[in-house]
């Protein structure tokens, strides 16, 4: 909360001469390495934090919040893939590692190279086909492309995803491609592609989910119940506010609503009891009501929220001042894809006379 | 060829000609055209003193500073996809940022200072092409956005008002889509027929297959001067006589001929030919439509709008003459002035010149590349009749060309392209999913088809070892 960052979303379509890759650290502590700005044009760091880096508590991931999913929301083997992957520097040998990947995917059978299994958007011809394991509860998948490039991403999906839960499969943001360090040895059209398998993937794995679920009765955290027909765009926004208990905050007490919030979410909740010191609160992601809207396309969700805060640092404040306040300890969710809040800001004793 | 004096002197009376102003945009107005049909290595440049003969490509190589960066890793860049977007000169963009800078005002309509210069300019743009191609009047050249833009005109404009139901259109498997397209369109709304000429065993359109689907039925012909796939060569001559005979037009898909060789519209003798401005080294955004005189005065109107009108009414307009007729609303005005800097910077060179080098490059790049096993290259062999264009479409066994075209650029900076080229019939005809192609221009050399066959060769040998 020190200190604002702005930059460019992703490396110049123009690739730079030599990658520069930092190994992991570079997330928990990246304004020790002025390198780093080689990597991302015009970044501008506005203040110099004056307190060592925020306690690593919500998520690492504070630092870039829209550009680098931090390394421990992906699944396991994924993660195993990308240190792989920075581990080596020359984009020639990243290919052979590709290809490598590539060379050793289990073939997928004709049979499964349906219109419906193909990937949209990519320059050569990628299918992609997902089922349950034996116990039903994780996903594998299975992919094939004429081109060995291609196949190799395919395969580093396949291999990183595969057999894995749900829910560990649709946090995957496709950004992480920007840790393996490949999008400067591969073109920008290519990586279309990857974007397009990735999503082909979690869509895949988010139908067998909703078909099974159809066998039980359905639950509630699905928003939209889902036909195997449904539109992509409902299908995304869907996937994008499926989190199933998976972020689970310890303090039932101060907040509520924890069992849907992504990280920006849980970011704003923990800004909020620190600074605000609530004696209730309340964060809720209300992006999916805003699906086709401008402010929405284009991020993660986590764009529209609604909050309530009851807390002693309102007292004499008038609403304006509460609210700036709130906006102003939230600069960073709202500088980096945050949309819109909702605000009710109540002190105490305005709370208990209205319930009273 | 016909020289920019000699448009001026054809055309007296545009009084605006005598406005010793024009002269001043014209990039350069000390024109060579007294050089003999000459051979690649005599020197093109104003500034190179008369010493050793140097190429083409090397002459004018300063001219584009596009081409002299590094990229990815490093790399020189080595530009292999003039097929798809040529390189701007200097003088051209040097053209557009000076409309912008001094003079940039709307056309046609306004009667201040500046209204007129941009006019004066926009118009001598239009000479400009129509003394290119050799066109009776400069009033038989529509600026449209682009060679698509100017194919869809025709059919909608002159398609939609001739066509009648179960009325044939010729055109051939090789044809670009933006050649079948529009005429699909067509079909749909008209009940027209499209009947397509496939290939022979030489992988050119078989023209005599062509000469005999031309029969009475046959309204229009649609062909390509220059296949972007196979560097083929139609014989536009005999085509344009077959057609005629029975009474059916022309339209000729010049986009990769018009900027690599002389085409005379009036020896051609076709009906309608189109073309793009950003193949033939000038800005993206206009390209343009020859049409005769006597079809372009009977077509109705394409879009509707300002410009295009004469008189307008609540319930009703009159239309403007041609070609203002088919130019609705404000045009691309800097971009037109740039496609005659363009084309004054080529005249300059000379088209017969850039012909000869290409030809002789063109023989260069389908030798070398010939030499790399397990490649196939699309379209006729080149001999002393057949002249294949500067390109060549090409597979390499066991490989798909995105990754040839992926590693080429990654690890080599050449620049070709992978894909089908906006040629899919022609690629299913050839049984295939995708090609790489490498085309050239110009301003390549033969270092840059040696640089790109050795990348190739590298590359094979990199996924080959994965085999």
């Amino acid at each position: 909360m020190n200190f604002i960052m702005s930059f460019l979303l992703f490396p110049p379509k123009f690739p730079i001469s030599s990658p520069i890759f930092k190994p992991l650290t570079l997330y928990t502590f990246p304004l020790s390495s002025p390198k780093r700005l080689s990597l991302i044009k015009s970044i501008t760091i506005q203040s110099i934090p004056t307190t060592p880096s925020p306690p690593i508590s919500a998520s690492r991931s504070s630092y870039e919040p829209n550009v680098l999913q931090s390394m421990e929301e992906l699944p396991k083997k994924l993660q195993e893939i990308v240190t792989l992957f920075q581990s080596v520097q020359d984009p020639r040998a990243k290919y052979e590692q590709l290809l490598f990947y590539g060379k050793n995917l289990k073939p997928l059978e004709t049979q499964f190279k349906t219109n419906e299994n193909k990937v949209k958007g990519c320059v050569s011809q990628v299918w992609l086909r997902a089922y349950f394991d034996s116990d039903n509860k994780n996903v594998i998948f299975e992919a094939d492309s004429d081109s060995v490039l291609t196949k190799g991403l395919a395969a580093l999906l396949v291999q990183g995803l595969s057999g894995h839960a749900i829910q560990e499969i649709l946090k995957v943001s496709p950004d992480f491609i920007v840790l393996l360090g490949l999008q400067q040895s591969l073109t920008p059209s290519r990586n279309n592609g990857f974007l397009n398998m990735l999503k082909l993937m979690q869509k895949k794995a988010f139908t067998l989910y909703v078909e099974a679920e159809k066998g039980i009765e359905s639950r509630p955290e699905i928003q939209n119940p889902m036909e195997k027909v449904e539109l992509d765009s409902k299908i995304e926004n869907s996937i994008q506010n499926f989190e199933v208990d998976s972020e689970s905050n310890g303090d039932s007490n101060d907040s509520k609503d924890v069992g849907v919030l992504g990280s920006r979410g849980q970011r704003m909740l923990e800004i909020l009891k620190r600074e605000l010191k609530p004696i209730e609160l309340k964060v809720n992601d209300v992006s999916y009501e805003h699906g086709g809207h401008g402010g929405v396309k284009g991020s993660n969700g986590e764009t529209h929220f609604n909050l309530k805060v009851v807390s002693m640092d309102f007292e004499g404040k008038s609403m304006v001042k509460r609210h700036r306040l709130v906006y102003s300890l939230l600069e960073d969710e709202l500088q980096s894809g945050l949309h819109a809040l909702a605000i009710e800001a109540k002190t105490p004793t305005e709370v208990t006379k209205v319930d009273s | 060829m016909m020289t920019m004096e000699g448009v001026v002197l054809k055309l007296p009376s545009f009084t605006q000609l005598m406005n010793p102003n024009h002269f001043t945009n014209r990039t350069s107005l000390n024109l060579r055209f007294t050089f003999p049909k000459s051979s690649s290595s005599s020197t093109a440049s104003l500034s190179v003193p008369a010493a050793a003969p140097v190429s083409l490509g090397h002459s004018t190589r300063h001219d584009f500073e596009i081409l002299h960066q590094k990229v990815n890793n490093g790399s020189k860049l080595v530009y292999l996809d003039n097929a798809a977007t040529s390189q701007k000169p200097s003088a051209v963009i040097d053209a557009v940022n000076n409309y912008y800078r001094s003079y940039n005002s709307n056309v046609h309509r306004g009667i201040h200072f500046l209204s007129a210069r941009a006019t004066d300019e926009y118009e001598m743009a239009r000479r400009k092409v129509a003394a290119f191609i050799n066109a009776s009047e400069s009033s038989e050249i529509v600026f449209t956005r682009n060679a698509t833009e100017a194919i869809n005109l025709v059919a909608y404009s002159w398609g939609m008002s001739n066509l009648q139901p179960k009325d044939e259109i010729v055109l051939t498997i090789a044809e670009h889509h933006s050649a079948i397209v529009p005429w699909q369109l067509l079909s749909e709304k008209t009940d027209a027929v499209l009947k397509f000429v496939s290939l022979t065993e030489d992988e050119v359109p078989d023209t005599k297959m062509l000469q005999e689907l031309v029969s009475e039925k046959t309204k229009l012909v649609v062909v390509h001067h220059v296949s972007n796939m196979l560097a083929s060569v139609l014989p536009i001559n005999e085509i344009v006589q077959w057609a005629h005979d029975v009474g059916a037009k022309v339209l000729v898909d010049a986009c990769q001929s018009v900027p690599h060789m002389v085409v005379d519209v009036q020896n051609l003798g076709v009906d309608f030919l189109v073309a793009s401005s950003h193949k033939m080294c000038g800005p993206t955004g206009v390209g343009f439509l020859y049409g005769k005189s006597e079809l372009l005065a009977a077509m109705p109107p394409f879009l509707g709008g300002g410009e295009m009108i004469s008189d307008v009414f609540l319930d009703h307009s009159t239309y403007a003459d041609p070609p203002s007729r088919f130019e609705a609303g404000t045009p691309a005005i800097g971009e037109a002035i740039g496609l005659g800097a363009a084309i004054d910077y080529l005249s300059e060179i000379g088209m017969q010149k850039i012909h000869d080098y290409e030809v002789d490059l063109a023989n260069y790049l389908y030798e070398s590349l010939r030499t790399v096993p397990g490649v196939r290259i699309y379209g006729p062999t080149p001999s002393a009749t057949v002249h294949r264009a500067a390109l060549c479409s090409f597979n390499v066994e066991g490989l798909h060309p995105t990754d040839i075209a992926t590693f080429l650029d990654q690890q080599h900076g050449v620049a070709i392209r992978s894909g089908h080229h906006c040629a899919q019939p022609l690629h299913r005809y050839l049984g295939i999913n995708a090609s790489a192609r490498a085309s050239l221009y110009f301003y390549n050399t033969k270092e840059d088809v040696d640089d790109f066959v050795r990348g190739l060769i590298d590359t094979i040998d990199f996924f080959s070892s994965f085999k």
